[in-house]
Parts: C-alpha cells; sequence; structure tokens
C-alpha cells in the first residue's frame, strides 16, 4: 500500500460519495457480478493496435523512469499507437474493481498491492497469470524473492505465496533522515543501536529540542514507527504469520507488548512532541524541511520531496539500528487485466520498465531501482539510498507494512494508535484494539 | 371533459419521461440494489451471498456505529439549531438595525459575507480549517498566544476531546449564511404595517421578534431545519479533508463509517446497511417533518 503514503494523493479524491450522498454509494457498485475472462480475441494486424496504460505516479521517480520506458516501447512498435491515460490512487482504489470485471480494460495498469487489492482481484480471475512469462522473460531474476512477495497471491487471494500475478518496477522502505548538522552541533553520531537512537533523541530532548517529528493526523505515518519497534524482537515467522495470516500471532506475547510498551514510553517521554495527533503527514515533513527536528522516520518515497525542499543543511539517513528485518517491500504492481486485449505487448512494455535503461533513470530519479546500472547513477545520497536497499534485500529483511493482512487494517491501527499517542489507552488495551478485528477477519477466512 | 382532460395529460406524460428516467436509473435503482447489498457479504468482487439480516445485528451491537450517529447528531447542532437561531437574530438585526440606520447597501455587504463560506467547496473549506486549527503554526493557536491565551492553545484536531468541537466550530462558520439569506428575504415579504401597529401599543423589539417575525416566517425556518438537519445526517466532506474520523474514532460519522467498509474495508455489504439504515432516518425525518408543517398549516 506504499501509495497510501503519499497523502498529497489523497488529498485530490473523486468524491463520489461526498458529492452526492449516501445513494451515490449504491450507485457505486457494480451492478452484474463479473463474468468468467475469456480469451482475448487475436489482434488484427492490418489495424493499427492502440495500447492502454494506465499508472498513478506521475510526477515521482516511477513517472519519469516509466515514461522513458514507453518512448522504448514507441520505437519498438511504431505501428502501435501508445495510450497512457493518468489515474489518481483513489480513482484506481475506489473502482479498479468494477474496471477490472468490465471488458474496458487497459492493458497494463497499476494496482496497489496487497491481500485487500491485488490479492481479491487475482481470486475473482482478474488478473492474469504472470508466473511462466515471468520465467521465459527473465523477471523472476530480476525480482528477489523478498520483492516478490507481494507479486504472488494464492488461491484464497494471500500474499506471499502462489501465482506471480504482478509486477514491481521498484523497491520501498521506511528509514530515518536525519539533520546531519544539527547532529554536528549537539555532538551526536549516528546510532548502532536502540539504546544508542534513545540516548540521542533523550539528548536532544535534554536540550529542548523535540527529537522526532511526526503526522499522526493522517492515521498512517505513526504505523511505521510502531511497527519499526516490533520488529526489534518480531522475527520472520512471526511477521509472516501476521502478515499472511497464518499461524499464531499472540498480540500479547512479547514482541507486540514490546512494540506498545515502548512506544508509548517513547510518546511519555516527548519524543514526537506533544501535537502529534494533531500534525498532518506533510506538516512533519516540513518542520524536518525547516531544520526544526533532527530526526524524522519515514519512507524513501519522501526522498525525492526531500531532495527537493532541503537546500539549507546537510541532511542523511540510516536504517533503525540494531535489527535485521525493516518495514519495506516491493513496489506496486503492474498487473495485465484478464480481459485485457494485447498481453503480447504488455509483457513487451513490462520487459522495458524491468530493463536496466528505464531502471537507471529510475535510480537517478531517487528511486529504488531493481535493476539499475547503480556506475551510470551519479548523486552520492541516491547511491547510498539503494546500498541501503541492497542490505535489507541481502537480510531478507522486508517486513512489508502493518496494514496490509486486513482490509481496511489502516484505520484500525492508526485509530488505535491515535489513541495509544493520546494516552487514552494503554499498551495492553491497544494491543487489544488491533487484535479483534484482526481475529474476526482471520476467522471469516 | 374527461377525456379532454386525460388525453391532455396523456401529452404531458411524455415531458415527464425524462424526469422520470434519471430519477429510475439515478436514485430509484441504486437505492433498491443498496438494500439488496445489505443483506449480503460481498468484498465488492465475486458473488455476493445472502445472509440474511446478519449486518443490521451486527450494526446494532458496533460501537463504531453508534459513535457515528452520535457524532451525526452532534453536528445536528452544529448545522442546524446554532445557525437556525443565531441566523434569525441575525437577519432580523440586518434588516431591522443595520439595513435602517446604514441603508440596504451596507446590509448587502454583511448578507454576502456571511454567505461567502457556502459557495466554497466544504473539502475546500476544510482544508483551510485544518491549517488554521493547525496546532503549531495555525491562526488558532497563534491568535491565542498572540492574546496571551496560551494556555488554551492546543491541538484542537489532534485532541480526542476537542476534535468533535473543533469540527462543529468550523460548521456552524460554514453553514451561518444559509439560513441569513433565507430569513433575510423572508423578512421583506411580512408587511410592515403589522410592526408599525405592533410599535404603536408598545411592543418592544424582542416582543415583535418573538409575536410577528417568527411567527410569520415559520415556513422559511421549517424549510431551513428540515434541509440543515439532512445535510448534517449526510456530511462527509469535512470529516474526509479533516480529520478522517480520527483521532481514534472521535469525529466518525455515519456516511464516512459507510465509506470507510464500502471502499476501505471491502466490506460492501455492511457499508450499504448502513447507508440504508441511514437513508432511512432521514426519509422518516423528512416525512415526519412535512407531516408536522401541514397539520400546523391546517
Amino acid at each position: 500500500m506504499s501509495s497510501v503514503y503519499k497523502t498529497s494523493r489523497r488529498h485530490f479524491l473523486k468524491l463520489c460519495v461526498g458529492t452526492t450522498g449516501v445513494l451515490a454509494l449504491a450507485a457505486c457498485a457494480p451492478i452484474t457480478p463479473p463474468t468468467a475472462p475469456t480469451a482475448a480475441p487475436a489482434p488484427l494486424p492490418a489495424e493499427k493496435r492502440v495500447f492502454k496504460v494506465w499508472h498513478y505516479e506521475v510526477g515521482y521517480a516511477m513517472g519519469d523512469s516509466w515514461a522513458d520506458a514507453m518512448e522504448d516501447f514507441k520505437a519498438m512498435h511504431p505501428d502501435v499507437e501508445l495510450v497512457f491515460e493518468e489515474k489518481t490512487f483513489e480513482q484506481i482504489m475506489e473502482t479498479a474493481r468494477m474496471i477490472l470485471s468490465s471488458q474496458e480494460v487497459p492493458d497494463v495498469m497499476e494496482i496497489n498491492k496487497g491481500n485487500a487489492t491485488a490479492g481479491l482481484y487475482s481470486k475473482e480471475g482478474l488478473l492474469t497469470d504472470l508466473t511462466e512469462v515471468a520465467k521465459e522473460r527473465g523477471w523472476d531474476k530480476i525480482l528477489s524473492p523478498s520483492v516478490q512477495t507481494t507479486c504472488r497471491y494464492d488461491e484464497n487471494g494471500i500474499m506471499g505465496s502462489g501465482k506471480l500475478y504482478g509486477v514491481t518496477t521498484y523497491g520501498e522502505f521506511v528509514m530515518v533522515y536525519y539533520n546531519k548538522d544539527m547532529f554536528k552541533q549537539h555532538g551526536v553520531e549516528v546510532p548502532t543501536s536502540l539504546e544508542e537512537f534513545e540516548a540521542i533523541a533523550d539528548k536532544f530532548l535534554a536540550e529542548g529540542i523535540t527529537p522526532l517529528t511526526l503526522g499522526a493526523a493522517d492515521l498512517w505515518p505513526q504505523t511505521h514507527n510502531w511497527q519499526e519497534l516490533l520488529l526489534y524482537k518480531a522475527d520472520r515467522e512471526l511477521i509472516n504469520n501476521f502478515q499472511f495470516l497464518k499461524g499464531e500471532v499472540d498480540f500479547h506475547g512479547p514482541a507486540f507488548s514490546f512494540a506498545a510498551e515502548k512506544f508509548a514510553e517513547h510518546i511519555r517521554k516527548g519524543y514526537y512532541g506533544p501535537n502529534a495527533n494533531a500534525v498532518s503527514y506533510v506538516d512533519a515533513n516540513s518542520v524536518f524541511f525547516q531544520g526544526k527536528a533532527p530526526m524524522n522516520l519515514t519512507g524513501t518515497w519522501a526522498f525525492g520531496e526531500f531532495m527537493k525542499q532541503i537546500k539549507d543543511f546537510d541532511w542523511g539517513m540510516f536504517l533503525m539500528p540494531g535489527k535485521k528485518l525493516n518495514t519495506g517491500s516491493g513496489g506496486n504492481l503492474w498487473i495485465v487485466p484478464a480481459h485485457a486485449k494485447n498481453k503480447d505487448l504488455a509483457y513487451d512494455f513490462i520487459d522495458l520498465t524491468l530493463a536496466k535503461k528505464a531502471q537507471t533513470v529510475l535510480a537517478n530519479a531517487g528511486g529504488i531501482a531493481l535493476n539499475a546500472d547503480l556506475s551510470q547513477v551519479t548523486d552520492p545520497k541516491v547511491r547510498e539510498l539503494n546500498a541501503l536497499f541492497a542490505t535489507i534485500i541481502e537480510n531478507d529483511g522486508l517486513a512489508f507494512y502493518p496494514d496490509w493482512p486486513v482490509p481496511g487494517y489502516l484505520d484500525i491501527l492508526g485509530g488505535c494508535l491515535q489513541d495509544l499517542i493520546a494516552g487514552i489507552k494503554s499498551p495492553a488495551e491497544f494491543n487489544d484494539c488491533i487484535a479483534g478485528p484482526y481475529n474476526e477477519y482471520k476467522a471469516s477466512l | 371533459m374527461t377525456h379532454k382532460g386525460s388525453s391532455l395529460y396523456r401529452g404531458y406524460a411524455l415531458f415527464l419521461l425524462p424526469g422520470v428516467l434519471a430519477f429510475l436509473v439515478l436514485i430509484l435503482f441504486p437505492f433498491l440494489a443498496n438494500i439488496g447489498l445489505s443483506f449480503t457479504k460481498w468484498s465488492g468482487v465475486g458473488k455476493p451471498v445472502w445472509i440474511g439480516l446478519a449486518n443490521y445485528e451486527r450494526a446494532i451491537s458496533d460501537s463504531s456505529f453508534w459513535a457515528s450517529f452520535k457524532n451525526n447528531l452532534l453536528l445536528i447542532v452544529a448545522m442546524t439549531i446554532i445557525p437556525t437561531i443565531v441566523g434569525l437574530f441575525l437577519a432580523a438585526f440586518l434588516f431591522d438595525y443595520i439595513a435602517d440606520k446604514f441603508g440596504q447597501g451596507v446590509a448587502s455587504i454583511f448578507r454576502a459575507g456571511f454567505y461567502l463560506p457556502q459557495i466554497i467547496p466544504l473539502v475546500v473549506a476544510g482544508i483551510v480549517w485544518r491549517w488554521i486549527y493547525q496546532p503549531q503554526w495555525g491562526a488558532l493557536n497563534g491568535l491565542l498566544r498572540f492574546l496571551g491565551l496560551d494556555s488554551l492553545a492546543r491541538p484542537w484536531l489532534g485532541d480526542h476531546s476537542t476534535a468533535m468541537y473543533a469540527v462543529m466550530g468550523m460548521m456552524v462558520w460554514f453553514q451561518i449564511g444559509y439560513p441569513l439569506v433565507i430569513f433575510m428575504a423572508a423578512l421583506q415579504r411580512i408587511d410592515p404595517e403589522l410592526y408599525e401597529a405592533a410599535a404603536l401599543d408598545g411592543a418592544s423589539w424582542l416582543q415583535k421578534f418573538f409575536r410577528i417575525t417568527i411567527h410569520l416566517i415559520r415556513p422559511e425556518i421549517a424549510v431551513v431545519v428540515l434541509t440543515t438537519a439532512i445535510h448534517a445526517l449526510k456530511i462527509f466532506a469535512p470529516i474526509y479533508s479533516m480529520t478522517r474520523g480520527g483521532p481514534g474514532k472521535a469525529t466518525i460519522v455515519a456516511s464516512y463509517f459507510s465509506y470507510q467498509n464500502f471502499f476501505e474495508r471491502s466490506n460492501v455489504g455492511y457499508g450499504a446497511t448502513i447507508a440504508t439504515i441511514l437513508t432511512l432516518i432521514i426519509v422518516l425525518l423528512t416525512i415526519g417533518f412535512i407531516l408536522a408543517q401541514t397539520r400546523r398549516e391546517e
């Protein structure tokens, strides 16, 4: 759900509901159940074929990279008319299931990864199985196993295993952006353990500076701060059980208890200041841009923005130290709708987005490439960023995002965290708060 | 006569067709589909599964559902009760005093000023007010600090105890112009002789206000109360743009709760149930109101 994390998109929602009232909710629902996918008709060679691509990454590194791939595609298929339609994240979130059920589908489309989206559509047979194509074209070599986790869905639509229904062309993870100048002024160094990290925060606090900026009003940012603490005690097995709704997940076990208690302790000590629940993600970042906060824990999707906005001080990045697992995943997915008319062209296009050329464009634009020629990447910060991702991949360390397992879990987890931040829920009550809906959903499967 | 009349009506029926078709396609059919969905468990993809009244049972025991309706009631206070009362006094004040002392033009400027928020899309107003309420550099806390009232500054939308009142405050601001404009128009149709007669009898301004003004513009008051109450019940945009129902569930409202279930949690059946209950309440409220109004007129 990486793109949920880019709030600016949410602000531009097409208010299908808001403007026309409740009845519109019903009007938005598809009237007929989707029909079974039929074989795509063979394209007529005499006519100029129209190849349609939809995505919502314009203005981001991925958008730049894919625009480059589109140019290459046009050169490769001069007889094909490529039509790119820019979408918004919300449009796709709210209408994807209706579009995919219809016959008016694009040939390649970006969708959100996760059980609630890609998983649901694959389960209903709305997506093309790409397992064989990926082998033929070598995509499975480019996508490392933990990147493929979000591309594979089993027969119940649960992420992590089964057939390959989507292909991502980039990665993302959560890290700490820090103000190098402030670190130097206050005589602190990049931490190598959680204790050192806390010592740094305490030092800033003692000197009257709120050490971390957090925009908890937007619900999702705090889920990352919380999960990063969870990953100090959670192992791969627990994370996989939690994510893939398998095995036992004890919400009052050591890992979840540690995360809730630690986060509450950080809040109580004032690591995030008194206003976190009222600050938006955008505002929290701008506190960092203004040089008013020494640290900001957020995702790599904001990297390009940080490069653009920060001019007055030197900044760097580090992973939350002293642990192997890290919040992060492969990016959103290219999927080929089951009803797509030009599947052969779709595979050619995906090929180009994974190729060295487009991938290097991606890296140079501040994205995290899976297949870039890093010798062609000039900016030292971008190289550092890509190196951090390589470290996580080596550790098999991608621990995904905590809102994935259950549809709509983001509101639940983010809302319960707001209660924990406000101190109206104790750590144990917080764990009950997130356990209830999780167990309810698991039982319904 | 009968024959002539009926053929005449047949001619008119043709003109009704576009409206009837639009009503069927845009309102009646989606509404019935929504009711149908409310009896199912459906993720939005695949075949809905019939589960009878289970969604309704779930709603009754769901604390979020009740929290959302409680907040809708608070919004009726902010969007109907306060604006109607304040709007009445303001309209009378502008009409009787400002227009009298400073001229119609000045009164019109005030009226336009109060109405201005109504022409701003609610989502935009919500975003602007989010800035005003921003704890660190928002205008409201800035003003309080400027006045030396630092202790009153707080994270308005981020505090469980103030978030709903902050939303209500914004809605009062947004809503006040609407009753004001309607009431000022209504005041113009009252015969000034009534006031003159009352003045001759020695009635005070308050007496004239309660005995004449409110009494005579009752139909307009009824319209304002009904339309704003419906608006408050189906409110969505300010919650979406200001708080997303948070912090926790402090500002959740029925339509946003329905939206969350429908689109974010893929609980389409449950989302439809909430929408159906909401619609039912609005329809009952409307019928009740119209009945009360007709009885009074009779």
